[in-house]
């Protein structure tokens, strides 16, 4: 038992995990370095761009996630 | 301010929130930890998105935020990437949960821990501990609430009576209806949140530049004051890695009213369909933090920052918004405040009273219900009304604590090796390099105190797990059947 643990069982469960560690490395160092400029896009600072981007990209990857999770039928 | 209407406005959403909140309860008897604890698990995906977002969002986004805005800069963000990332976990988490809860009949996070563990201390230690950090949040939320009453009535309710209000009209909706009154106005203060903090923030965005686009006051700051713009804030104290680490170690933070939440809804996949458009909910954080920039050149000399927006608005909006903003701050208090106090008192009573004093599951009940009152009135309000000074510092260490139950949780979802006695020597170590961290020496080398208790904590739990016994093998499976439906992977071999 001491080397059993859970991990993903399909290669959408993999992608799933994959763009989670993605999305919470967009939000944190060293990425939000490279947004770290005081230039406005839109009329919003860069880093408020980003902040909602990857907000909003949480969504998009929790949608895609219920896709897999309700046809595989694994609740 | 001489009018009568923002006080007016603000008393009569307290009076649509008690009404709300005495009618959730709809005939049903509310005697039992089923329904006054967690809603007879009922709630559907629209009033759990918004019992979740209202719940998150307290009086720091109309009064903490904007100050951050208007004392650092954008390092306020943070918060809004943190609660986005909170719905990534419960998006996971939240439908295991449900399931823990509704087969095996927890209705508290530590009453899971207690069982995954075969452990009743761990779950009393986990309860009485968690009830630090939760008291202290509800402390502040309150203090919040009573400001809002004394700045509405041009003060005429001093604090100690807007304490006393406030509380006492929490005390009877949460009594009458429990877990329900907090779903339905939640969703009453979700709502109104949404829409004040954009009314608020569009007409200040207006008075301030003659438009409705933010851009004229990003590029005065950009101009004037560009160190704003960027980490590390004006304050100089926001470095990546104290963004990063707050980050991490709030998102593992696994408060118990957030559990009662997942376990008040009506099914697994609710759960998830309401943590899927959770993170939509916080654009109601970009207006306020705007009206915090707008500050900056209007209100130089302000002494509270977090008093940006309500000076803003007493100076240039009309008394209406005035109310308005009032009520919406209040709401954000006690939408706040509401979910731990019922926490506190849920968790107190199943988990430490119920093992201890050998009651039933109907008496337990009853005294959930009944130990708000001592809460709310011995506890919460002498400290509101004290306003210690070591009350952030106590909530810090408390939230700092709630990460470290970190190993509870990964003994529950991920390793089935982990023992109780691993758990245990995790959160003590880790409680005590992050009290240390906190009070002693404050966050070194700009690493939040939390994560360097989680470096700790981690390795120790492994080990200490792997050197004891672990759980009954049958418990162990019955929590992994949920927790893995398609079974575990070994690794190494």
């Amino acid at each position: 038992m001491r080397r059993l643990i859970v991990l993903p069982t399909s290669r959408a469960g993999w992608g799933l995990l994959i763009a989670f560690v993605a999305l919470v490395m967009a939000g944190t160092w060293p990425v939000i370095g490279l947004v770290n400029r005081a230039t406005l896009v839109l009329g919003l600072p860069l880093m408020v761009v980003w902040s909602y981007l990857v907000i909003f990209a949480c969504v998009v990857v929790m949608l895609i996630g219920n896709r897999i999770v309700e046809r595989d039928d694994h609740e | 301010m001489n009018s009568p209407w923002p006080l007016l406005i603000t008393l009569v959403y307290v009076a649509i929130a008690m009404l709300i909140g005495l009618r959730a309860r709809a005939g049903r008897s509310m005697n039992s930890l089923e329904e006054w604890g967690v809603a007879g698990r009922s709630m559907g995906p629209v009033t759990l998105y918004l019992l979740i977002a209202a719940g998150s969002v307290s009086a720091y986004t109309f009064m903490g935020a904007p100050g951050w805005a208007y004392s650092k800069g954008i390092a306020v963000f943070y918060v809004a990437i943190y609660l986005a990332y909170l719905a990534l976990v419960a998006w996971y988490f939240g439908p295991k949960v449900w399931q823990f809860g509704e087969q095996f009949g927890h209705v508290t996070q530590a009453s899971a821990i207690s069982d995954r563990y075969q452990s009743p201390a761990l779950g009393a230690l986990a309860a009485l501990v968690m009830a630090i950090g939760s008291i202290a949040y509800a402390v502040l939320q309150t203090i919040g609430s009573a400001y809002i009453l004394f700045v509405m009535s041009g003060g005429l309710i001093p604090i100690w009576l807007g304490v006393v209000l406030v509380l006492a009209c929490i005390a009877v909706y949460l009594y009458a209806s429990g877990q329900r009154a907090i779903g339905r106005t939640n969703a009453f203060q979700g709502v109104l949140m949404l829409i004040v903090a954009w009314a608020v923030g569009l007409w200040a965005v207006h008075s301030a530049t003659g438009g409705l686009s933010f851009a004229g006051v990003f590029e005065r700051v950009q101009a004037e004051h560009s160190e704003f713009l960027t980490l590390p804030g004006a304050g100089g104290d926001m470095s990546f890695s104290f963004w990063t680490t707050s980050i991490i170690v709030s998102m593992f933070s696994f408060m118990p009213p957030v559990w009662t939440q997942w376990m008040s809804a009506s099914s697994a996949r609710t759960i998830r369909r309401s943590a899927t458009w959770l993170p939509t909910y916080y654009v109601v954080i970009l207006p306020m933090v705007v009206v915090g920039f707008i500050g900056i050149f209007t209100l130089p000399e302000l002494s509270r920052a977090d008093t940006v927006v309500l000076e803003y608005a007493m100076q240039h909006l009309p008394v209406v918004l005035v109310g308005l903003l009032g009520a919406g701050t209040l709401a954000a208090s006690m939408s706040s405040s509401e979910p731990f106090i019922h926490s506190v008192s849920l968790s107190f009573s199943k988990d430490v009273l119920q093992p201890v004093l050998k009651l039933s599951d109907a008496v337990t009940g009853k005294l959930a219900r009944l130990l708000i009152l001592p809460i709310m009135f011995l506890v919460i309000a002498p400290l509101a009304i004290a306003e210690p000074g070591s009350l952030v510092m106590i909530l810090l260490v408390g939230l700092g604590f709630a990460s470290q139950v970190l190993p509870a949780f990964i003994g529950m979802f991920f390793w089935p090796r982990a023992s109780r006695l691993g758990v245990m020597a995790g959160i003590v170590v880790g409680f005590l390099i992050t009290t240390a961290l906190t009070t002693l020496w404050p966050h070194p080398m700009g690493i939040h105190a939390g994560f360097w208790g989680l470096m700790l904590n981690l390795p120790i739990f492994i080990a200490i797990s792997l050197m004891t016994p672990a759980t009954n093998a049958e418990v162990v499976e019955r929590f992994f059947r949920i927790a893995a439906p398609r079974g575990l992977t070994r690794i190494g071999q």
